[in-house]
């Protein structure tokens, strides 16, 4: 694989998705116009938060199929501690935003730990620790919707500077702190290691465990994020607040270049896939696609995207 | 206190959510609330149902929690999480236990899952009723006593009125737009049906831009909804969903853009967020299927039949495969249902087996 081959294939989800904004722009005008980047840039937020906290535990070569239950639990956890329409639970405002991300952040730590210590592969400690999620938040919040009063938390969603919602300029944030922690920290660092080879990051003294119990918390702590900022925009928790959230965030990482291997990729290729897969979402809506044509292009641009960021790879196996 | 205990009784309480008596705030029911009141009447009850993260399921077992404690017998709840295979061999272990003494009250998680089922049933003479799914050629008068009865709900009805509730919120004339459900959902296909009756029945008045599957879920019809206002701006009079889930998720993108209230939204189901939603106006109307009822009287059936209280197989055939009745509620209507159902826990007369009962079910 020469240099320029790899320049490329890093640029190529960038392209795709300049050619996609155009395609539909020539089609329907409105597209671009500001109202319609602002619901994009709205129904981005939380898929993003999502997704760059599953670029993590990619870029080290593991898989967190969690997100759903993790969602789940942070959500019940958030509903727990502000008004809601349920009349119970302790209404402390805006102090529930901490204690739900610690919940979050505690909640992939026990992941971590699970996959670590008991030696369960990362796919299936997430999975059925998902599983546990769903099943506490069920319980917390007796298996209704429970809507969220808290103007606070509702104002994430609803208040606009400079004509975008909060939310938008949560996603920038929270996108600032995953690219510091991947290039500016010792653990970003750690991480992309240990995708890359983890005989050889562990011969050079990097503590192979602790890395992947950090790795699966911090990415524990960005769900927590997505979780408040969908509970924001729905108005409310639930055990299925995380629905389909595990599809859109795994998919986008991986069509934003960051590959299932581990070690290649980044946060900044994440943001990239995730205005992929929503652009797709708002611009097949705006085109006036049937529903069944819009999964079936999904899919196949999924597929498409893989095909383009693995340019003649050599792998012996691909698993 | 058992966990299970605990459990049952987070579940049990209608009023409350759990997050009050699982941190310990809400009021704590005495032990007694879950133990059975007297000795029972030796049949077991199950209910095998989706899963208790939804709303209407949680209802379901509430109600089914419900008739079993009038009558003093022990119930569980099984639940199919989607999976066919795993909803047909919790029921085969329950009967396995429990025998002639099985009452159970399935929603199949697929329509082909009910024949099994039923048939499972019936080999170990217990007692089953039906709800939503089964195939066509699946009849309860095929398997004598057992198979009690089955119970649907017409969705093209619920589709066509809160469609017309929708209209009169605009006053008859303009555009919607719609979200279904999962396309090859027998409930998605009424209701679907109903809202383009309503819609032919308009005279041309009211104009569909676009309908789009929104699988049920409330942040796809959330995100769907905003796409379409850019698409069609100004011309969206009123969004029709087909469950209230995506009514909710259709309102929060209408008020993210301070338009809730001003464009109408209705659903189907009567779930509570979407019954405040019509209080508040800013939905026009919803359908209530009433679950806890649903929940208790499958159960009820299948035990009057298993004691003998009545013969199902001398029942006429409207009352082996009928629909029950869906309540409309509009803004007009929402405050007296608000008082009589969830300021006050309704009182149910499980006795009453056929009093909903709305006709029986035609294959079209």
């Amino acid at each position: 694989m020469t240099r320029l081959d790899s320049r490329w294939a890093s640029a190529t989800p960038l392209l795709v998705l300049i050619g996609l904004c155009l395609a539909i722009a020539i089609v329907d005008p409105r597209f671009l116009s500001f109202g319609n980047l602002g619901r994009i840039a709205a129904a981005a937020s939380a898929p993003l938060v999502l997704a760059l906290g599953a670029t993590f535990i990619i870029l080290m070569g593991s898989i967190d199929l969690s997100i759903e239950g993790s969602m789940a639990f942070s959500g019940a956890v958030l509903a727990a501690f502000v008004a809601n329409a349920s009349g119970t639970g302790f209404d402390i405002g805006l102090a529930a935003i901490p204690i739900a991300l610690l919940a979050a952040g505690a909640f992939g730590c026990v992941i971590g730990l699970v996959h670590v210590y008991l030696k369960v592969p990362s796919f299936m400690a997430s999975l059925g620790m998902g599983f546990v999620g769903v099943g506490i938040a069920t319980v917390l919040l007796g298996g209704e919707r429970v809507g969220i009063l808290d103007p606070n938390i509702r104002a994430l969603a609803l208040n606009r500077v400079l004509g975008l919602p909060l939310s938008v300029y949560v996603g920038v944030f929270m996108l600032a702190v995953a690219w510091f922690i991947q290039d500016h920290t010792r653990i970003g660092r750690h991480i992309m290691a240990l995708g890359g080879g983890e005989d050889l990051a562990a011969a050079s003294g990097i503590n192979v465990r602790r890395v992947r119990v950090l790795a699966f918390t911090i990415a524990g702590a960005f769900f927590g994020v997505g979780a408040i900022l969908t509970c924001a925009r729905l108005g409310a928790s639930s055990a299925l607040i995380g629905s389909g959230q595990l599809f859109t965030a795994i998919s986008a990482v991986v069509v934003g270049g960051t590959a299932l291997t581990g070690g290649k990729g980044g946060v900044l290729q994440t943001v990239v896939g995730v205005l992929i897969v929503i652009v797709l979402n708002n611009g097949m809506i705006i085109l006036g696609l049937p529903s069944f044509v819009q999964q079936g292009v999904l899919g196949l641009a999924i597929i498409l995207a893989v095909l383009l960021n693995s340019p003649r790879r050599s792998l012996a196996i691909v698993k | 206190m058992s966990i299970n205990d605990f459990m049952q009784k987070a579940l049990i309480d209608r009023r409350r959510f759990l997050i009050g008596s699982a941190l310990g705030v809400g009021v704590i029911g005495a032990p007694g609330l879950v133990r059975p009141a007297f000795a029972g009447t030796g049949y077991s009850h199950a209910s095998s149902i989706r899963s208790l993260s939804n709303a209407f399921h949680a209802a379901w077992n509430k109600g089914a929690e419900s008739f079993a404690q009038t009558i003093g017998d022990p119930h569980s709840a099984l639940v199919t999480e989607g999976n066919s295979e795993k909803g047909i061999a919790d029921i085969k272990a329950f009967l396995a236990k429990a025998g002639d003494k099985a009452i159970l009250g399935v929603d199949p998680n697929d329509s082909p899952d009910a024949r099994p089922i039923v048939e499972a049933v019936a080999a170990a003479k217990g007692h089953v009723v039906t709800v939503w799914n089964k195939p066509n050629d699946l009849h309860p008068w095929d398997f004598g006593d057992n198979y009690v009865a089955h119970m649907s709900f017409n969705g093209v009805p619920a589709g066509e009125q809160t469609a017309k509730a929708l209209f009169d919120s605009f006053g008859g004339e303009g555009a919607i737009v719609a979200l279904g459900g999962i396309p090859s959902n027998v409930s998605a296909i009424e209701r679907k049906a109903g809202l383009l009756k309503a819609i032919e029945a308009s005279n041309g008045k009211v104009q569909l831009l676009d309908f789009q599957d929104a699988d049920w879920d409330s942040a796809k019809a959330n995100n769907i909804v905003a796409a379409w206002l850019t698409r069609f701006g100004g011309d969206i009079k009123g969004v029709w969903a087909a469950n209230d889930g995506m009514a909710i998720g259709a309102l929060e993108a209408l008020r993210a853009e301070g338009l809730a209230g001003q464009i109408q939204v209705t659903g189907v189901d009567g779930t509570r967020d979407a019954v405040q939603a019509v209080k508040n106006k800013e939905m026009a109307a919803t359908v209530d299927w009433d679950p806890f009822w649903i929940g208790g009287i499958a159960l009820s059936l299948g035990h009057h039949a298993a004691t003998g209280a009545f013969s199902p197989s001398k029942e006429p055939q409207e009352h082996r495969e009928f629909y029950g009745t869906g309540a409309l509620i509009t803004q007009a209507d929402v405050e007296a249902y608000w008082k009589k159902n969830v300021e006050a826990t309704p009182e149910v007369d499980w006795n009453d087996l056929w009093g909903r009962v709305s006709g029986q079910i035609q294959y079209g």
